[in-house]
């Protein structure tokens, strides 16, 4: 339908020509001031959006986002100096908030792999239950993170930008490396584009998909630590609502939901569009009842501009 | 012989099986005529506010000596009734519910239950505008709901205050079909007809989010730039979202907010010169005093049909929070679990529902 390079060309494309269309209307969307709040705006979707890109791409889907960030706000808040509990571990508290997002992952990947349970249905389960779980350790409550270390992120900068933007840029380098360079990483575009020819080529899909979750957990439980650092505050429905933004950055990128095709730098492109989109919208004094309404027309659209139709026989 | 022993034993056991069951069965019932079961059923306890008001209704079933069960609707409304149909029929209705209703709606099929099964219920925030406690006598005791319109036109007024009478505001709403969400703004709108000079720039819904009401403040910095002289909040999530994009830009404590709950993080933010204003529903008061008013019903204490009207619905009393009486607010309701006298039942009533 859409030949191949415009199709990689699109997103950009929009990214382009929706920056343009606000800052005609709005002149002060490029103020300097302006594009580092939406820099900042974008670097928590970015993160969680980065981590649902490898499980999309190996044509499995992740809803546990909002599950994993809040376990891993609320953890990450308890650990830090805060207002709930006498631990004051500082950034290393960081550490094994990662790790419990892995395994929260990891667990995600085990499931869906052992049991043969659908990906959309494992991590369904985990959401609710990391919300669940979040709720539990703070009795519903709200803990005050009071760490200058933790509050730094969000509120110092370093050249202009807060240090949450180097953040979510440091994890898109990462990303990228693993993407291009690592084994895993050219495992998971085998799956997405043919599971049983990659099966057979020896690839060990049981295993990168395990790892594949894992990953994504570990971006989710940051970004629930970058959402705790921005709001300065841990609390079980923190990330209420950023599952539909992931989802969008995504697609909208130009990765197929059917696996195999698109990138962490498409997600980039995506993870714009839709900070744009909000930032602009904004300005313009719309009402964000019409954000929801653009987002979701966006998701159409760029799934319906990624499938060649022509291959599909069979949609489900 | 052998054959007739053994039927004469087992017809023994099984007679005197019967007696001790039916004597159980009949201690529990005594007791539990004493002591029906006192019962809470809200949205979750993912959020403070209503675990707040359970904590409230563990305090008041602990005070009388009541088994304490509490029900989550989770936001489904089919779950909710049904949670409540079951607890009905396990405690044969000897129970006082205390309801937080998912939806308005949710309400009649609610108290028709509790009427039937001889249960006593108060509602609290959403019932449909024509169904009226003495619709179902004595067994609706009373529906409790806060004026959104008053509360939020005296924190508007906070706010104007606190901008000194003049200049542009912002406003963060919540998701626009909710009854509370629709009252509070109009009571804004209120307070801004009532201040001219005051001029609202932009009204923004963010679903009574946080981080929906962050991102949509650091997009008003670029469009209003200094401009913005206050904000003013549906509900305190969301001002304390609209606080934290305000740090970020180094404009905490200049910018002042006002918001609308009494949450934790919100009265330190009026303590700290952050927040301009709240108001607290005082949640403990309403998990604890529903329960109240219905257990003294069940109890013969209060006869529900012989009740004023205004007692059988009527809006509650919030507690506006600002810099004058944050420090003891805090110290009384934050620090100190809020102390509610359960007896004193109609203190805080102010006045009849608006229709």
């Amino acid at each position: 339908m859409v030949g191949r390079r415009l199709r990689a060309a699109i997103p950009v494309l929009v990214l382009v020509g929706l920056g343009g269309l606000i800052a005609t209307q709005n002149g002060m969307f490029l103020q300097p001031g302006n594009l580092v709040r939406v820099a900042s705006a974008a670097s928590i979707p970015l993160v969680l959006a980065l981590g649902a890109t490898f499980v999309i791409l190996l044509g499995s889907i992740d809803l546990s986002v909002e599950g994993v960030m809040a376990v891993g706000s609320v953890a990450l808040s308890l650990l830090v100096r805060n207002d709930g509990s006498t631990a004051d571990w500082g950034l290393v508290a960081v550490v094994p908030v990662l790790l419990a997002g892995a395994t929260i992952g990891a667990l995600n990947g085990l499931l869906h792999v052992g049991f043969r349970i659908p990906s959309f249905m494992v991590t369904l389960g985990t959401w609710f239950a990391g919300v669940g779980l979040a709720t539990v350790l703070l009795g519903g409550g709200t803990v005050r993170v009071t760490d200058p270390s933790i509050r730094g992120l969000a509120l110092d900068r370093w050249l202009g930008f807060p240090l949450i933007v180097w953040v979510a840029l440091l994890a898109l380098f990462v990303a990228w490396v693993i993407q291009t360079y690592t084994r895993t990483g050219r495992y998971i575009y085998a799956i997405g584009g043919g599971e049983d020819l990659a099966a057979l080529s020896g690839v060990p899909v049981a295993r990168v998909k395990v790892a594949t979750f894992a990953l994504a957990g570990t971006f989710y439980a940051l970004g629930g630590v970058m959402a705790a650092a921005q709001l300065g505050q841990g609390n079980a429905v923190i990330g209420e609502g950023r599952l539909f933004t992931t989802i969008t950055a995504v697609v909208v990128g130009g990765s197929a939901l059917s696996g195999g095709e698109g990138g962490v730098l498409n997600t980039f492109v995506g993870v714009l569009v839709v900070a744009v989109l909000a930032n602009g919208l904004v300005l313009l004094g719309v009402s964000p009842y019409w954000q929801q309404t653009v987002q979701g027309a966006m998701i159409v659209v760029a799934v319906a501009l990624s499938v060649e139709r022509k291959r599909a026989r069979i949609v489900k | 012989m052998t054959v007739h022993w053994n039927r004469v034993v087992r017809r023994d056991v099984l007679r005197g099986g019967a007696a001790l069951a039916i004597t159980g069965f009949g201690i529990r019932r005594s007791y539990a005529a004493e002591r029906p079961t006192v019962v809470n059923s809200i949205r979750s306890l993912t959020n403070p506010y209503h675990a707040t008001w359970n904590q409230g209704g563990q305090a008041f079933a602990k005070s009388v000596g009541a088994d304490y069960v509490t029900l989550v609707t989770e936001g489904d409304s089919e779950k909710g009734i049904a949670d409540i149909r079951a607890i009905l029929i396990k405690t044969g209705g000897n129970m006082v519910l205390n309801v937080d209703p998912n939806d308005a709606p949710d309400a009649r099929p609610i108290v028709e239950a509790c009427a039937k099964a001889g249960a006593f219920v108060v509602t609290q925030w959403n019932k449909p505008a024509d169904l009226n406690p003495w619709d179902h006598d004595p067994n609706h005791v009373a529906h409790i709901s806060f004026d959104g319109l008053r509360y939020g036109e005296e924190t508007a007024n906070l706010l104007v205050k606190a901008i000194g009478g003049t200049g542009g505001i912002v406003a963060l709403g919540g998701i626009l079909s909710n009854t509370p969400a629709i009252e509070r703004k109009a009571g804004l709108e209120k307070a801004l007809a009532a201040n001219p000079n005051v001029k609202l720039l932009d009204f923004q819904v963010a679903d009574w989010q946080s981080t929906k009401a962050y991102d949509t403040t650091r997009a008003w910095i670029t469009r209003f730039g200094d401009q913005v002289k206050g904000i003013w909040a549906a509900n305190d999530d969301m001002g304390v979202g609209a606080l934290e994009a305000l740090r970020a830009e180094g404009l905490a404590g200049k910018v002042p907010i006002t918001g609308i709950d009494g949450i934790k993080t919100a009265v330190e933010a009026v303590r700290a010169g952050e927040f301009a204003g709240t108001v607290s529903w005082d949640p403990y008061w309403q998990g604890s005093m529903g329960l109240s008013i219905a257990y003294h019903a069940k109890m013969g204490m209060i006869d529900a049909a012989k009740e004023p009207k205004l007692h059988r619905a009527f809006y509650g009393t919030g507690i506006v929070v600002s810099k004058d009486n944050a420090e003891a607010f805090y110290q009384s309701n934050i620090v100190a679990p809020p102390k509610v006298d359960f007896n004193d039942l109609w203190s805080r009533v102010s006045g009849p529902l608006r229709a």
